[in-house]
């Protein structure tokens, strides 16, 4: 079977709107949470959020020159960390338009962004706002095949707070089926009201910045952003730019709770589990895990046990929403796209705000940035409904 | 190859729990709600917090599931999830000027629940999916059970999709000009032209494995193409066909997603003029209504037709079968934008002398 190999990224988040500005915050520790400046919300002030530093205005000036009057900021988010990614990886308008070319987006929030507007439109009678065909999730991904004219097999996933890490499978397994040739996957989330209201309403937003696998951890913050990558079959990109290989993939329920994981991690453990079965690997082989780590208290001491029961000696690992908060639909592309980083330059990013270890499984994140030697990066997501996803990055 | 097996379809109709399309029912002012069942299969406390697009997933799946209770995966469609759920959530975030709230309808209108709920309920613990790309969301669901089945020559799945009308999604495609602006009953959608289709909804399950033994049909093809013109519509479905068919071979069937909006005709009278003028052509919306995953009431409907092998003349726009139907062309269409082509045979076509 043919290896999947990554031969284009982009992100923007609240550490970035590159891949380069990412790994320069993630090397010097600069978080993006913070006090929210561009969003209306009532929380503004209350609630510390990790925001991508344009407002909807810029980024649609600087994506379409003319600002295109129905897009949505999650759809300008998820074009950029695209655009980002397909120049990277230099596919052509030709290759791009192919029906060769699959894309497969995620996200969990979709054009539900413009709270407001979508209530207004739900009951007018008439004047509808420009954005009638723009609130839904497909919108996001179809903001891309439009874009480029895309002809090839075109998906969107939405399992919460894994959707992306699903995209990002979805893809591979569209190239080994035959579906497709090379596959542009990833996913896109900003800030609503929508998010914000939920998570508040089930008392897993932390006043302060998150403290992900800090004994004292009071819940998350959310974030915004997107994550593209460029997948193509080794014998295809022999001549270009390789990342990384994208050995392995897991996918598993954890069957327990709509909005909380079981106790010892099933979920988790059996997504771990299975990205190493399905890429051939010993859990030694694995050198540093980007964990899930949102800084709840159920996520982190479950993902813990799990991790625990999975490897007995946990490898290295961090929590990356330190820096981003969570970007949902967007986290398992973004977390990729760290993971990578992790292996191309061999270094680790050290998890923010952690004090204490938690007393009834005392894992330590890594504190400090510093270069270290690994072959296999895991990189975790975890959703409501139980939607456990595991992707696992090798050295090429 | 993958094989339907047992199915549930709750629609519009009279498909549940089983098929009866002796009797048509009507829209009621333009819209085409489902029959829905008691669910007796459902705990009272579950089903009591369920909003209905979850409801009627769960539904449809629990009966399967006593057959078989652990797939090897969940693969579920919905383009929109609890639609319902969610407009009710940004109604008291609006009332409540983002007051303290309660996340029943903000962890119930999430895409997955429908997929979660089914998981939950059976304990399954294996791959779990939600497909939610608008118009081919079912079609991306049918291509993961295709790799799926490939990847694991064993397995099997649970197949299905959701999408529910809410008075709120009604209204915002009423303003985008999606529906029928004057009253019209389903009967007479395609005698009546006008632009805008009748809103639909349902949920559709399915049982798939690799084993033909008993199966009811089998999934041949399926792909997917965007664009809103007609002669690539027309090129990507000569392709599909060439692909599926030897030369001078034909479907037995052409089973098309005409939804009565006169705009959208042109796609179907591409797709339809690369087919012999012998082939039968039938519709299926007047039944089931236009939603994001109408094409599962499609599939549906062509396990019904080769178990009877005959088609019935409520479907019919033109021709009739002169020998029993046997492989069954689905093309859909979504506002004028989405197209997909899905092939399902009968599966024991091998057996019957040609």
């Amino acid at each position: 079977m043919s290896r999947i190999i990554i031969t284009g990224m982009g992100l923007i988040s609240a550490i970035g709107n590159t891949v380069a500005e990412n790994r320069d915050s993630l090397q010097f520790e600069r978080s993006g949470i913070g006090h929210i400046k561009f969003y209306k919300t009532s929380y503004a002030g209350r609630l510390p959020t990790a925001e991508v530093k344009h407002s909807t205005e810029d980024l649609n000036k600087k994506i379409f020159g003319e600002p295109n009057p129905s897009i949505t900021r999650t759809s300008l988010l998820a074009l950029h960390a695209a655009d980002e990614a397909i120049r990277d990886s230099g596919l052509t308008a030709e290759q791009m338009a192919s029906n060769e070319t699959a894309l497969v987006g995620a996200t969990t929030v979709g054009g539900m962004c413009l709270t407001d507007e979508i209530f207004h439109d739900a009951l007018a009678k008439d004047h509808g706002t420009p954005y009638l065909s723009s609130y839904d999730y497909a919108s996001v991904t179809m903001a891309i095949q439009s874009r480029y004219g895309m002809m090839g097999e075109v998906s969107t996933i939405n399992t919460a707070c894994s959707s992306s890490a699903n995209a990002i499978l979805f893809g591979a397994r569209l190239i080994r089926n035959g579906y497709a040739k090379r596959a542009i996957v990833g996913g896109a989330e900003s800030l609503a009201k929508f998010t914000i209201n939920g998570f508040n309403a089930l008392n897993i937003l932390s006043s302060k910045a998150c403290a992900p696998f800090d004994r004292d951890r009071n819940g998350l913050n959310l974030g915004e952003g997107a994550a593209f990558l460029v997948l193509e079959k080794e014998e295809d990109c022999r001549d270009k730019k390789n990342y990384a290989i994208l050995t392995g993939y897991g996918n598993k329920n954890d069957a327990y709770h709509p909005s909380s994981n079981s106790p010892e991690g099933d979920g988790p453990y059996l997504s771990m589990k299975d990205a190493l079965q399905n890429g051939g690997l010993r859990a030694e082989d694995i050198g540093y895990i980007n964990a899930h780590g949102t800084g709840t208290e159920n996520n982190d001491e479950t993902e813990s046990r799990a991790m625990i029961r999975l490897f007995g000696n946990v490898p290295a690992f961090s929590s990356t929403k330190s820096y981003t908060g969570h970007t949902l639909g967007a986290a398992g592309a973004v977390e990729a796209v760290y993971s990578i980083l992790n292996l191309v330059n061999q270094e680790v990013y050290p998890s923010l705000s952690f004090k204490n270890p938690i007393i009834e499984t005392g894992l330590v994140p890594v504190l400090e940035y510093s270069k270290q030697e690994f072959i296999h990066v895991m990189s975790n997501s975890f959703g409501f409904g139980g939607n456990c996803s595991t992707l696992i990055f090798s050295k090429t | 190859m993958p094989y339907f097996h047992q199915s549930a379809c709750i629609s519009p109709q009279l498909s549940f729990p089983e098929a009866d399309l002796t009797q048509i029912r009507t829209s009621v002012k333009n819209l085409l709600n489902v029959v829905e069942p008691d669910y007796p299969g459902i705990p009272a406390g579950i089903k009591r917090r369920m909003g209905k697009s979850v409801r009627m997933a769960v539904g449809a799946a629990l009966p399967l599931l006593e057959k078989h209770p652990q797939p090897d995966g969940m693969i579920i469609a919905t383009a929109n999830g609890g639609m319902e759920d969610c407009i009710k959530f940004l109604n008291q975030i609006i009332e409540y000027n983002e007051g303290l709230l309660t996340p029943a309808s903000f962890v119930q209108s999430t895409s997955n629940a429908a997929a979660a709920q089914i998981a939950l309920v059976t304990k399954n613990h294996q791959y779990n999916i939600t497909h939610v790309h608008r118009g081919l969301a079912f079609e991306n669901a049918l291509m993961d059970v295709v790799m799926s089945l490939k990847e694991n020559k064993n397995a099997a799945y649970l197949l299905g999709c959701t999408d529910e009308i809410s008075a709120y999604n009604y209204n915002i495609d009423s303003l985008a000009g999606w529906f029928r602006k004057e009253e019209v009953s389903n009967i007479d959608l395609f005698t009546t032209s006008a632009a805008g289709a009748i809103p639909g909804e349902g949920s559709f399950m399915v049982w798939m494995n690799n084993e033909q033994e008993e199966a009811v049909a089998g999934l041949d093809d399926v792909r997917t193409v965007h664009t809103e013109d007609p002669a690539i519509v027309l090129h990507a479905f000569k392709k599909f066909l060439s692909e599926n068919f030897a030369e001078g071979e034909m479907p037995d069937l052409m089973l098309t997603g005409e939804n009565g909006d006169m705009r959208l005709l042109k796609y179907y009278d591409a797709v339809e003029s690369a087919v012999l003028d012998t082939v039968p052509v039938a519709r299926f919306k007047h039944l089931c209504g236009d939603y994001c995953t109408a094409s599962s009431f499609a599939c549906w409907l062509s396990f019904q037709i080769l178990k009877e092998g005959s088609i019935p003349s409520i479907l019919l726009k033109k021709n009739t079968a002169s020998k029993p139907v046997q492989r069954i062309l689905i093309y859909n269409n979504y506002r004028g934008a989405q197209h997909a082509f899905v092939l399902v045979s009968s599966a024991h076509e091998f057996l019957v002398d040609r």
